[in-house]
């Protein structure tokens, strides 16, 4: 004879909705088996205890396990949080708006940077051509020049011995308009 | 006569596609995300594994929302792809090797802390510590089976027959892995007691 409960008898009370009154728990041992279970636990100090010592256990294990998931839970969704936006965001104008401004506020430092170099380069350049039009006119004056003084029958120095009245007439004329 | 196969559209015209409730994945992650981790959590014992396997439960519920029948409640057949990826997971070599040296990895130390202290006294609140150790201990050292369908029991208080909808297994072979659990944890819990009345 079996003085205590069975390890399934245990278990089924264990495994049982401690709620429900311990007969619908054993319902299925049929009423004359539960109650035999039922005077068993009331006059068994052991099984009682031990009944109770094992649900209590169970009960720690479970409220601990869930309160620990739980905080483990809410630091990982405030860790995803500080580094994604809400997804509910994505779907807002004013979110994408900002989201452009900060892409305008980024580029446009780089865009800058990258036209810098343009315009003084472009400087230099319109600079080096001005320059290069300039030599090549004062290069073409000057060889216009050589050309003008290289056609002369009379080199500029010797002018006025080829044509001495050439002072002269520029002198009549002169002082005939002082006359005048 | 030649034969052609009759194209399967034309003796069974294609069905629209029918609306899940995975359709709505932001409503079922809000609803059911906690739960899922949770199992995940001290099924694994990692909170970044958990965390990962979490994600990778509701990323193969979406890819696989068109076979959901309704047959079994959602959250039933959420947490039969999260013990199939726990069971996957778990199996590996690697993982036991990533168990040891994780940093994220749960102790009963992190869980004792958490233990509620109804009572003020010292001796009851050593007393719930020493017991949630004892179950903590004992759950490590039950096969995959059993400490999955204990967790699902113990943890996520399911009735046998939701455990069997999850496990595939029958609802008699639910019920003997936890017989086979909790002889474990009263074996363990007996022999302590024994220990120190000695």
């Amino acid at each position: 004879m079996n003085l205590h409960l069975t390890h399934e008898q245990l278990c089924d009370l264990v495994l049982a909705d401690s709620s429900l009154p311990l007969h619908d728990n054993l319902s299925e041992y049929g009423e004359r088996d539960a109650d035999v279970v039922h005077e068993h636990l009331r006059a068994c100090l052991i099984c009682s205890a031990e009944l109770e010592s094992l649900r209590a256990a169970l009960a720690h294990f479970r409220e601990a396990s869930v309160s620990y998931a739980g905080q483990a839970f809410a630091r990982a969704s405030a860790n995803r949080a500080s580094i994604a936006p809400p997804h509910r965001f994505l779907t807002h104008p004013l979110y994408w708006a900002a989201a452009a401004a900060v892409i305008v506020a980024t580029l446009a430092p780089v865009t800058l940077h990258h036209y810098h170099p343009a315009a003084p380069q472009t400087a230099v350049s319109t600079a080096q051509s001005t320059a290069a039009r300039h030599s090549t006119e004062s290069d073409e004056a000057l060889l216009e020049d050589i050309n003008q003084k290289l056609s002369d029958d009379v080199p500029y120095p010797m002018q006025s011995l080829a044509d001495p009245t050439a002072g002269v007439t520029a002198a009549q004329s002169t002082s005939d308009q002082r006359n005048n | 006569m030649p034969s052609y196969a009759i194209p399967s559209e034309t003796l069974h015209p294609a069905q629209p596609e029918q609306a899940t409730p995975f359709d709505d994945l932001e409503s079922v992650v809000a609803l059911y995300e906690q739960r899922i981790f949770r199992f995940l959590l001290i099924s694994v014992r990692d909170r970044d594994v958990a965390q990962t396997l979490t994600q990778e439960t509701f990323l193969r519920a979406w890819s696989a929302r068109a076979t959901f029948r309704g047959d079994c409640a959602v959250p039933t057949w959420l947490m039969r792809i999260a013990l199939n990826l726990v069971r996957d997971h778990t199996r590996t070599e690697r993982f036991r090797f990533w168990r040891r040296v994780s940093k994220t990895a749960v102790d009963v130390s992190d869980i004792a802390s958490h233990v509620p202290h109804r009572d003020s006294s010292l001796e009851s609140r050593l007393i719930a510590s020493e017991q949630l150790e004892l179950v903590w201990e004992s759950v490590a050292q039950l096969s995959a089976r059993q400490r999955s369908v204990f967790l699902l029991r113990f943890l996520e208080e399911l009735e046998l027959n939701e455990i069997a909808a999850i496990t595939g297994l029958p609802v008699s072979t639910v019920k003997t892995h936890l017989y086979r659990a909790l002889a474990t944890i009263r074996a363990r819990h007996n022999s302590t007691t024994h220990e120190e009345s000695q």
